[in-house]
């Protein structure tokens, strides 16, 4: 065995083949039924390491000397052997494989791969190369569009915003939503501490294999504790089995602005029509023609340029394979002072130590800063500062050449101080820097005794230590004397899986697959943040330069362990009946008592109708259904009450304003799916539909509680919710001829959730986060969908009509506050995905549709607050007849006929007082990405001594159709999890960075 | 194979034995308890804070205070329908509150019935202090975990307000050796002298009982805590550090906007955008020969740029009347400084109870007792106690107490005197609007006083009542309760608390 180890490394290191009389055969392999050149297919000599794949023209070239085997194998083809003899030319056609026709191979739960063909739930994967096409630094990002069921929302345009994705609607209402994160098996992080970055955005796109997307609960239901909201199994690419390759590739992004809200450009600074300069209103008079009016938003926002260098190396024998792969990315973002910058490493290697028993060993490092100069903190409203800027000052006016701050009003009265700087100021002097390093290591020990039996053993551990913090330089107004803040924290997250695997026919043509294991998980955080305000010495940012007594320093550490059973049993009836149940049991550190052990149960079974057919080998239809009962455990250290220091005079401990609970129970979810799955044309044509209906009980909320309790914050349980919807994918190949190809993906689908129960009386939750302006908030009410908008509405008479008052305005509700005005999940969300592949020319473009949904356009209302918003212009002073009726002394109501100026009283008290004038049901259409790609042919890259040479022009986000009147429509104020107070915040719009345009040139070359 | 299976009941042993493993859901960073002594500071902080969070807005609605916003929701406009929390409400059932019960559950256990007692009188001052600015609130189901507490009447609140207090002294007396010891340290009011403390629960339980007399025949009670009060009184002041360099150690009204922690954000002051109301400035005009104006004036503020003495119309931004039309509008510089005044400055005390108080609940019992005599000596008491208190040189106290706004006689004294001399006396407290509240905003009471021009005109003529619940729980979890009140109204706050309404004194 240590041997054998000795002798892997030691080939890893010089592993030089010999040869004797070879010579080089050469030849081109076409599919069989259509005669088109098959490129990818590997090309092998039999009983050696060497081997080759066929080029984008289906030709290939090997050295082989006479009397070897060549071997020819693709996936869904029958394999071929072709014998070295006198021709130095060896043509072959491969013919398709009618029993692996359909035999697609995805990755379920615990790593297991499964075909597809007897799946009894959903599961949808992404290529790899489909995620490399859209160009996304964020792999979250990258997967818009492309799966069925996913609502993916980034939080702005900015490279440090994080990004949120849910799957089949919002399940938990203050706990995390977002599916469980899975790379080559192991959990990793996705927190978005603090409005940082989700820490997915970690790893490289590059080293993507391919994404297995498990929706439902049966389909997570072997990872228990997480598997309510969903998860994400990403699998890393691996050394591929032939000589070593190289790939290099060199990416430059140029990033430009999006769609912007748009400014009134006819009133100066002011309250209510006059002018005054301390204002930071633009409520004042009109311009007169001798003021310079300064375009602040154009003047504010910059081309961005990004440049993204990859390197991977792989190869590997029948014993062992290796993949390695350095990225480094770096550069600007429209925003100025923005830079981001990240370096990852990956190895990974396989050996097979003896025929039984293979090993694989990775580890990926990261590391990934950012400094953002607008963003910052988990509530949003970034780039407030910018759209509301008065125009007659110049926003890049904030500094005298000295570097002492310009104010462009600066009042001094009575020993105050007033003081208005250009927010350019804050950007180029105050960023925010947040730095990660990271380190996921994952071991992976696979024991196979006999053909039917599997064990395995993996260890694995996700490390990152993150910082973040920013210094706010004396001088600025509010904080004169300076200030810093800072969070520093190690996070660990280690995670220890055994998996037993038992396959075998039992009797003729059924085939039964059992599964037990165990896992055992820990989590621990060790953190520190520390404030401070006045720099004694001026320019030394530094807490070494604060006296102590002004610093305030807290530490926090939290750990979780969690251990897990579980088993799952398949029987497979001769590929046409399957049936699975699955059942797995959770212990929790979180939960207290007998609390912490729970039961997640599953059943699921699938019937291929089309097995009755004799033209089976044609088609493919089958039905599914499952159900299954998940459990969820509770955050860490809910269940206790502590102290906390008082930082006041005499010192001392009060209680934290976090309060215990130890009566928290395990929040559950249930999950019904139906699906139904047709493969039509010999697999040119796939239809993939699913419904479901899932049920969340027992919420876990963590919330603001009523005082009287005597907190201020508790975790607590109660209340239910149901999501329900419809999931579509098909995917087909219109056209495929010698030189073209087209393929065609389009995702489509629905959901509609519906808050069932609230905790005691509460008829309305809101979102901690989600709470920009009292007219409107984000948040839940009873009976009503989840993602909700509640606010204050006009009062309207029984008929419907919007009441006027007497004095010609329209009446706003004197019972406010409650009213459900808006739902922000879209109706309909479909991803267009477009494939065209001409001779060595490829042309792919996302189309990304939205219809319905509403978003809270709290940008608009801030706008108008401070008089800047082009309705503003276009409206401020004009006679109005508002569309209503008017209460008459009888109680009847007549058609208001009263004209009114919509003046500075009317915007300021009535109309940004009133939440329904800022929900817009939004639809949009927009191009999530077009990359167009060319290879060189061989002939060309012969000459160049490379394998292979390709450019690649794209565009992401270049295309956006949408009625909506503010900037990008896509919107997620307060980032995943609604900054973490709960529920979603997505479709609030409140000082939104818009989404960037931007166009890349890439280079990418093979060896 | 059969070592496989083999190995399933050591994979059950191992989850077995780990159960232990699974018992850390303590937080290792932070205590759970604490002794009674480390305990108090807080609660007396925090007590200082949860009065400011009331003041912050009460002195805007009884006219110490008017912004150069003209459009202020909450200060010019009476408009609490913007706002997302409401401080004062967190402060008294949290920060103070919940304190409060900790330390008495602590110092039972410990046998420190000072400490008990203590934090009982503390606890009746911040439900005091809340109810007058709430109304009916939680009291007997508060601190019982229930989501959704009834609401006791006002009344009720009342009664339990003077049950802490009985039970304090109480607590207080029964103190044996066996305490916690209570010094300076813990103490941050009195040093650990349990005979103040009972004075002050007195004081406490005087001004309460003060708020209800004219409707509930109740003046000798009235006089008879205030007597037992001044006996040994000393002020309830809360001290900052007097060279603080942290926001904690600031006073609120300081000019340095502290703003200690997130928590803080809706209760900063905005003196710096704020100005003296003409109600204030008018009293404070003697216009005697050789004396222009109160001298507390010089002490309550400081100079502006022009060392001008202008009072604003309240709400409606730097409206002076009378001001000489065409010439430019007034500005700041026309205004007193608001800041570093007595209660102002950073290192400036937090008032909690004065001694002047006293006087002037004890002056206005006598006189609606008729007692005409008594009355004039402690409004005399109260005006020469808060003259000393600012430090007015004493030949400037003798001149203000010989001028035209100092009653000479016993016979000449209104009830206007009174309430006046205690709206000086008690600058920027919430008991003010307590006061001009009992009186229904009388012109009686508070001669020359107006409605501010700027109140929403949904509003009517009705005058600001009364607080909004937090907006961001109670109208949440505890809709039907909220319901029940009409808490829900948007001109709830123009509804009177329970002994307004009851109130004798309007008009």
């Amino acid at each position: 065995m240590k041997r054998r180890l000795l002798a892997f490394i030691l080939g890893l290191l010089v592993s030089i083949p010999v040869f004797a009389q070879q010579r080089q055969i050469t030849g081109t392999v076409t599919s069989a039924e259509d005669r088109l050149p098959l490129p990818g297919v590997s090309v092998k000599v039999k009983g050696t390491n060497l081997g080759v794949s066929t080029a984008a023209d289906g030709t290939y070239s090997i050295r082989a000397s006479t009397g070897q085997v060549l071997q020819f194998s693709f996936v869904g083809t029958t394999p071929e052997e072709r014998t070295v003899g006198e021709a130095d030319v060896i043509n072959v056609s491969l013919k398709a494989d009618a029993q692996v026709l359909n035999e697609v191979v995805v990755t379920t739960a615990l790593g297991i791969e499964r075909s597809k063909r007897t799946l009894t739930y959903s599961v949808q994967k992404v290529q790899g190369e489909d995620l490399r096409a859209s160009n996304q630094a964020n792999i979250i990002n990258g997967l818009q569009g492309q799966i069925a069921g996913a609502q993916i929302t980034s939080a702005g345009g900015s490279p440090g915003l994080p990004s949120e994705i849910i799957l089949r609607g919002v399940s938990s209402l203050t706990g995390d939503n977002q599916p469980l994160m899975i790379v080559d098996g192991i959990r990793v992080s996705n927190a978005s501490t603090d409005g940082t970055v989700n820490r997915l955005a970690d790893f490289n796109p590059e080293d993507i294999e391919d994404i297995s997307i498990l929706k439902g609960a049966a389909a997570a239901a072997l990872y228990g504790i997480d598997a309510a909201s969903g998860a994400i199994i990403i699998t890393t690419k691996r050394g591929k089995e032939g000589k070593m390759s190289v790939n290099a590739s060199l990416r430059s992004y140029v990033e430009t602005v999006g769609r912007l809200p748009e400014q009134q450009k006819l009133y100066t600074n002011g309250l209510g029509g006059t002018f005054d300069e301390s204002s930071v209103s633009s409520w004042g008079r009109k311009f007169r023609s001798d003021e310079l009016i300064y375009n602040n938003m154009e003047r504010f926002f910059q081309t961005g340029l990004v440049n993204d260098v990859n390197l991977n190396v792989n190869g590997g024998t029948q014993t062992y394979s290796y993949y390695m792969s350095g990225n480094y990315r770096s550069g600007s973002s429209i925003i100025p002072n923005t830079e981001s910058d990240k370096l990852s490493l990956l190895i990974k290697g396989t050996a097979n130590l003896t025929k039984k028993l293979e090993l694989t060993a990775s580890a990926n490092y990261i590391r990934n800063d950012i400094q953002e100069g607008l963003v910052g903190s988990n509530s949003g409203g970034w780039a407030n500062s910018i759209y509301f800027y008065p125009l007659r000052y110049d926003i890049e006016r904030y500094q005298y050449e000295n570097g002492n701050p310009y104010y462009e009003y600066f009042e001094e009265t009575n020993s105050q101080t007033t003081a208005r700087i250009s927010p350019m100021w804050g950007v180029q002097k105050n960023p925010r820097n947040s730095g990660t390093q990271r380190v996921v290591i994952n071991g992976n020990l696979n024991y196979k005794p006999v053909k039917w039996i599997n064990l395995s053993y993996r260890l694995g551990q996700d490390y990152y230590n993150q910082g973040y913090g920013n210094v706010t330089v004396a001088g600025t107004p509010g904080f004169m004397d300076g200030r810093i803040y800072e969070s520093k924290g190690n996070y660990v997250n280690l995670t220890s899986i055994f998996n037993s695997t038992f396959d075998r026919e039992i009797v003729k043509n059924l085939r039964g697959t059992l599964i037990l294991g165990t896992s055992q998980e820990y989590y621990e955080g060790r953190s520190n943040t520390f404030s401070g305000e006045n720099f004694l010495v001026p320019g030394v940012y530094s807490i070494n330069n604060i006296a102590p007594a002004n610093l305030i320093v807290a530490e926090g550490n939290p750990k979780r362990r969690r251990y897990a059973v579980y088993g799952d049993f398949k029987l497979d009836y001769k590929n046409m009946l399957s049936v699975g149940v699955t059942g797995r049991n959770d212990w929790t550190s979180t939960l207290l008592g007998d609390n912490r052990t729970f039961y997640s149960p599953s059943v699921s079974g699938s019937f291929t109708f089309s097995e009755l057919f004799n033209n089976r080998g044609d088609w493919f239809g089958k039905v599914r259904a499952s159900y299954a009962k998940v459990g969820k455990d509770a955050p860490i250290y809910a269940t206790n009450t502590v102290l906390t220091q008082y930082f006041g005079i005499g010192g001392g401990f009060q209680n934290n304003a976090t309060g215990g609970n130890p009566n928290l129970v395990p929040e559950t979810t249930i999950e019904k799916e139906y699906g139904l799955e047709f493969s039509l044309f010999k697999n040119r044509l796939r239809l993939e539909t699913a419904y479901y209906d899932k049920e969340s009980n027992d919420q876990i909320i963590t919330a603001r509680v009523p005082l009287p309790t005597g907190f201020v914050i508790q975790t607590f349980n109660a209340g239910s919710l149901r999501n329900r919807g419809v999931e579509l994918s098909l995917s087909g190949t219109p056209l495929k001829n010698r030189n073209l190809t087209w393929d065609v993906t389009l995702n489509g689908w629905r959901n509609r959730s519906k808050m069932l129960e609230f905790p005691g009386q509460i008829e309305v939750f809101p979102y901690t986060f989600g709470q920009p302006y009292s007219a409107a908030i984000a948040g839940s009410m009873i009976n009503m969908p989840v993602l909700g908008i509640i606010g204050i509405e006009y009062e309207k008479n029984p008929d419907g009509y919007t009441v006027i008052g007497d004095d010609g305005y329209p009446v706003i509700n004197s019972e406010g506050r409650q009213s459900y005005i808006g739902n922000r999940e879209p109706k309909v969300n479909f991803g267009l995905l477009n494939k065209f592949n001409y001779k060595n020319m490829s042309l792919s473009f996302l189309w990304d549709f939205r219809l319905g949904g509403d978003v809270y356009n709290a940008t608009r209302l801030g706008m108008i607050s401070r008089g800047i918003a082009a309705d503003v212009g276009e409206w401020r002073d004009k006679e109005f007849v508002f569309d209503g009726v008017v209460r008459q002394p009888d109680g009847s109501y007549v058609k208001n006929t009263r004209v009114v100026p919509l003046d500075y009283n009317y915007f300021t008290t009535n109309y940004t007082s009133v939440g329904t004038n800022f929900v817009e049901e939004v639809n949009w259409a927009r191009v999530r990405y077009i990359t167009f790609g060319y290879s060189l042919p061989q002939s060309l890259t012969s000459k160049l001594r490379v394998n292979s040479l390709r450019l690649e022009l794209s565009a992401q986000n270049p295309i956006l159709i949408t009625n909506y009147s503010g900037g990008d429509p896509e919107v997620n104020s307060a980032g995943p999890n609604a900054g973490g107070g709960g529920g979603s915040t997505m479709g609030v719009d409140f000082g939104a960075i818009p989404i960037s345009r931007t166009y890349s040139l890439g280079l990418s070359v093979g060896l | 194979m059969k070592k496989i299976f083999r190995l399933i009941p050591v994979l059950v042993l191992l989850i077995a034995t780990s159960c232990e493993k699974l018992d850390i859901n303590t937080n290792p960073v932070q205590p759970v308890t604490t002794s009674s002594n480390l305990r108090l500071p807080a609660i007396l902080g925090n007590m200082a804070y949860h009065a400011y969070s009331h003041a912050r807005y009460s002195s805007f609605h009884s006219f110490y205070l008017t912004s150069r916003y003209n459009t202020l929701a909450e200060e010019a406009r009476w408009d609490y329908n913007q706002i997302t929390r409401m401080g004062a409400w967190r402060w008294h059932y949290f920060d103070v509150g919940s304190n409060c019960i900790g330390l008495i559950e602590r110092a039972e256990e410990e046998g420190s019935h000072n400490y008990m007692g203590v934090a009982k009188i503390i606890l009746a001052l911040s439900y005091l202090t809340a109810t007058d600015s709430f109304g009916d609130m939680p009291f007997n189901q508060a601190y019982t975990g229930t989501f959704n507490p009834v609401y006791d009447p006002q009344e009720v609140v009342y009664q339990g307000v003077a049950k802490l207090l009985d039970e304090g002294i109480a607590d207080i007396q029964r103190s044996g050796s066996g305490a916690q010891v209570m010094n300076e340290k813990s103490d941050l009011l009195y040093k650990g002298d349990m005979s103040k403390w009972i004075a002050f629960a007195h004081a406490i339980k005087a001004r309460m009982l003060l708020h209800t007399a004219n409707f509930q025949d109740g003046y000798d009670e009235v006089l008879a805590e205030a007597g037992a009060a001044l006996n040994g009184f000393g002020d309830a002041i809360f001290n900052y550090s007097t060279a603080p360099t942290k926001d904690w150690e600031r006073n609120m009204w300081g000019p340095t906007i502290p703003r200690p922690e997130w928590n803080f954000a809706d209760i900063v002051n905005e003196l710096n955008n704020t100005v003296s109301t003409d109600f204030f400035i008018n009293y404070m005009k003697v216009n005697d020969q050789g004396l222009v104006h109160d001298p507390r004036l010089y002490k309550l503020t400081t100079p502006g740029a022009k060392n001008a003495y202008n009072g604003a119309r309240a709400s409606e931004g730097l409206t002076v009347e009378g001001w000489p039309t065409p010439t430019t509008p007034p500005t700041m510089d026309d205004f007193a400084n608001l800041y570093n005044g007595y209660w102002t400055a950073d290192n400036s005390p937090y008032p909690l109870f004065l001694k002047e108080e006293l006087y002037f609940i004890k002056a206005e019992a006598a006189f609606y007792k008729n007692d005409k005599n008594t009355a004039y000596e402690a409004y005399r008491d109260g005006i020469m106690a808060n003259m000393t208190r600012l430090g007015v040189a004493s030949a400037d106290i003798a001149s203000y107490m010989a001028s035209s706004k100092v009653k000479q006689s016993a016979g000449e004294l209104l009830i206007s005197d009174i309430m006046m001399q205690k709206y000086v006396a008690l600058y920027l407290q919430p008991e003010t609007w307590v006061d001009m509240r009992r009186y229904g905003y009388s012109a009686t009471a508070y001669p020359g006083i107006y409605r501010p021009l700027n109140v929403l005109p949904e509003f009517g003529d009705k005058w600001i009542q009364r607080f909004p619940y937090d907006p961001q729980t109670e109208y949440i979890y505890n809709p039907q309760e909220i319901k029940r009140l009409g808490a829900t109204a948007r001109n709830w706050v123009l509804t009177p608390v329970w002994w307004a309404e009851k109130s004798q004194l309007k008009n």
